[in-house]
């Protein structure tokens, strides 16, 4: 069974389409990092799996429980951070957890939750005097309550600084050790490689891209560019080039004072020097340049791109 | 992993649940200023009634039926005074953890929407009616010494009276309060049942006689008057603030019209005083004004976006 299987989900709200025809699956075990840009429709979709929000047509479970007709089993098994909201100003950290405790039906301690997520001094401090990265460790530990076997994170890093976010990473890997699987939404491709088993890139309600880390970094490797200075330039040398495989585009880049040649291939690099060499062409030096995954990331996200 | 949810956990209400956001809701608002000068707001029209009663009311006191004079005074303020601390109270309850966002802590949490309309119905009940409590308790101790000892059985009848009359509007606030995310909306409708109940209702009387002077509509004729046809005596006794009063003499000895008003009034109608002028009726009323706005508040609220 999969801990969350989305699918042909359709939102509208009014005239405007949020999600169209999305369908994706989240293995049990996994860390499935949710990435677009803002507007995308990450937040619609959680809002899905959570029953904030009805689909307009299609359907979504989660942990195998229907999202709209058995809400309430998908919460007691389910840990959520939810995005840009408050906590409840006037209540301390202790009192948040005593709650979700309370509601889950669970025997936690808050001091320890608290310990976990970095916040244990501030146990009995009302959350309105709290900086956003507090709130959101805050909000962490209520998601840790009742060890869920789906913790849902919506933009977690959002307020933390570097070493919190890395806390947050380390949790989440505590987490999935523990046997649960984690689905977390962000904007940045950073946030989610070093942690992320699987990534799903969400452009306009539609998933553009699904694979492994490791499979969009081979997608990546596939156009690599390599420029090439040369003592000179040679239109046989270049048709050269063009006939080996695996290269896709030769250019030659007139804005520099060195003759350079702009070589993109997803092959063997050795093969590109070697056939301009044999050609006559002294190669004084050489880059590559490999885009990186946040690169491959706005180009699944950008206007215009496929 | 479990498959199959409880029957708890697909029921649409569940009593653990309401609990757990009321206990939240409480601990929420107890710490606000709202609470504590609600309190003292009861504790001083208290203390001032019964001193003017203690100052003005040396007959009174000699018939010994001093808190008789003190509940009667009593609650034609509290008639007025209840529903506005009510719609005070709970005009945010569900509106603002919507606008603020933290309506998704609390769903996130395995509760229904349902759960947390009454949840947040029994905790802000539960606020206003500890403020009703202490402010009376602590009146208590000086209205006893004002007036030389009092009657407990009236007095707890009034606070018990004005409890469930609190419920009712209370009840009114948190169902508007759910049918919009908007705080600013919300309150515009906590100021539209203002003017209904306090301005439109109390014109009815008035308008229908009125129209009966034009001819518009004819009066009932008894004797040598006319009085208002039934439907518009009916309609006047669906105010809660007349079932209030209404109940009162159910509740205690103080508002009880005598014998011989009693007769007057069942002349008007042939003999027989009508059910709708009848106190239990009075009660009946303010269970409707109880349950008919939960009704459609918990219809709406399950079906739409948060």
């Amino acid at each position: 069974m999969s801990a969350i299987s989305v699918d042909s989900l359709h939102k509208s709200f009014g005239s405007t389409v949020a999600l169209e025809d999305l369908s994706f699956t989240v293995d049990e075990g996994e860390v499935f990092g949710f990435l677009g840009p803002n507007g995308a429709g990450k937040s619609t979709t959680i809002n899905v799996l959570l029953d904030f929000v009805r689909p307009t047509s299609g359907n979504a479970t989660v942990l195998g429980f229907d999202t709209v007709t058995e809400t309430r089993a998908i919460k007691q098994r389910t840990g959520v951070l939810p995005e840009g909201t408050d906590a409840y100003d006037r209540l301390t950290a202790r009192q948040h957890l005593e709650f979700a405790i309370d509601s889950k039906g669970v025997e936690d301690d808050p001091e320890a939750l608290l310990e976990r997520v970095g916040l244990a001094d501030s146990i009995d401090i009302k959350a309105g005097g709290y900086s956003k990265g507090m709130e959101q460790r805050l909000m962490l530990a209520m998601a840790l309550v009742g060890e869920p076997e789906l913790l849902i994170l919506d933009e977690p890093s959002t307020g933390l600084d570097p070493n919190g976010a890395r806390e947050m990473r380390q949790i989440v890997r505590e987490e999935v050790d523990r046997g649960a699987t984690v689905f977390f939404s962000s904007h940045s491709m950073e946030q989610v490689e070093a942690v992320c088993d699987r990534v799903g890139i969400l452009r306009d309600g539609e998933m553009v891209a699904t694979d492994s880390v490791a499979g969009l970094r081979d997608s990546v490797d596939a156009d690599t560019t390599l420029r090439v200075t040369v003592d000179r330039i040679d239109d046989d040398a270049l048709e050269a080039v063009r006939t080996i495989e695996d290269v896709t585009d030769v250019q030659v880049d007139e804005g520099r004072a060195d003759p350079t040649v702009v070589v993109r291939c997803n092959g063997s690099k050795t093969a590109v020097l070697s056939a301009l060499e044999s050609n006559g062409l002294e190669v004084t030096d050489f880059a590559t340049e490999e885009a990186s995954l946040e690169d491959v990331f706005q180009a699944y996200t950008t206007e215009g791109s496929t | 992993m479990s498959t199959d949810s409880t029957e708890a956990e697909t029921a649409p209400v569940n009593a653990a649940s309401i609990q757990a956001i009321a206990r939240k809701d409480f601990q929420d608002a107890v710490r606000s200023w709202l609470f504590w000068g609600l309190s003292l707001f009861f504790f001083m029209l208290l203390v001032i009634v019964a001193g003017v009663v203690a100052y003005f009311g040396e007959d009174i006191a000699a018939q010994g039926a001093t808190t008789e004079a003190l509940v009667g005074i009593v609650s034609n303020l509290t008639r007025l005074v209840i529903p506005l601390v009510a719609l005070i109270l709970g005009w945010k309850a569900i509106a603002g953890e919507r606008e603020s966002g933290s309506i998704k802590i609390m769903l996130a949490l395995p509760h229904s929407r349902t759960d947390m309309i009454l949840g947040k119905l029994l905790g802000r009940s539960a606020v206003l009616s500890l403020s009703l409590v202490v402010g009376f308790v602590l009146a208590a101790l000086v209205v006893a010494v004002l007036l030389g000892g009092f009657s407990v059985v009236d007095y707890t009848g009034l606070l018990a009276v004005s409890i469930i009359y609190a419920i009712a509007y209370l009840s009114i606030a948190v169902s508007l309060s759910s049918l919009t995310k908007s705080t600013s909306i919300a309150g515009a409708a906590m100021f539209g049942v203002f003017v209904l109940f306090y301005i439109v209702w109390n014109a009815i009387g008035t308008v229908v006689l009125l129209l009966m002077g034009r001819g518009t509509i004819s009066g009932v004729e008894v004797g040598d008057g006319v009085r208002p046809p039934d439907w518009a005596i009916f309609l006047e006794m669906l105010d809660p603030g007349a079932a209030y009063a209404n109940v009162l003499s159910l509740a205690t000895e103080a508002a009880q019209a005598d014998d011989e008003t009693l007769a007057m009034q069942a002349e008007l109608f042939g003999g027989d005083l009508p059910f709708y002028l009848q106190d239990w009726f009075a009660l009946v009323v303010l269970l409707f004004w109880i349950v008919t706005p939960l009704v459609v508040a918990v219809y709406r609220f399950d079906r739409v976006d948060l």
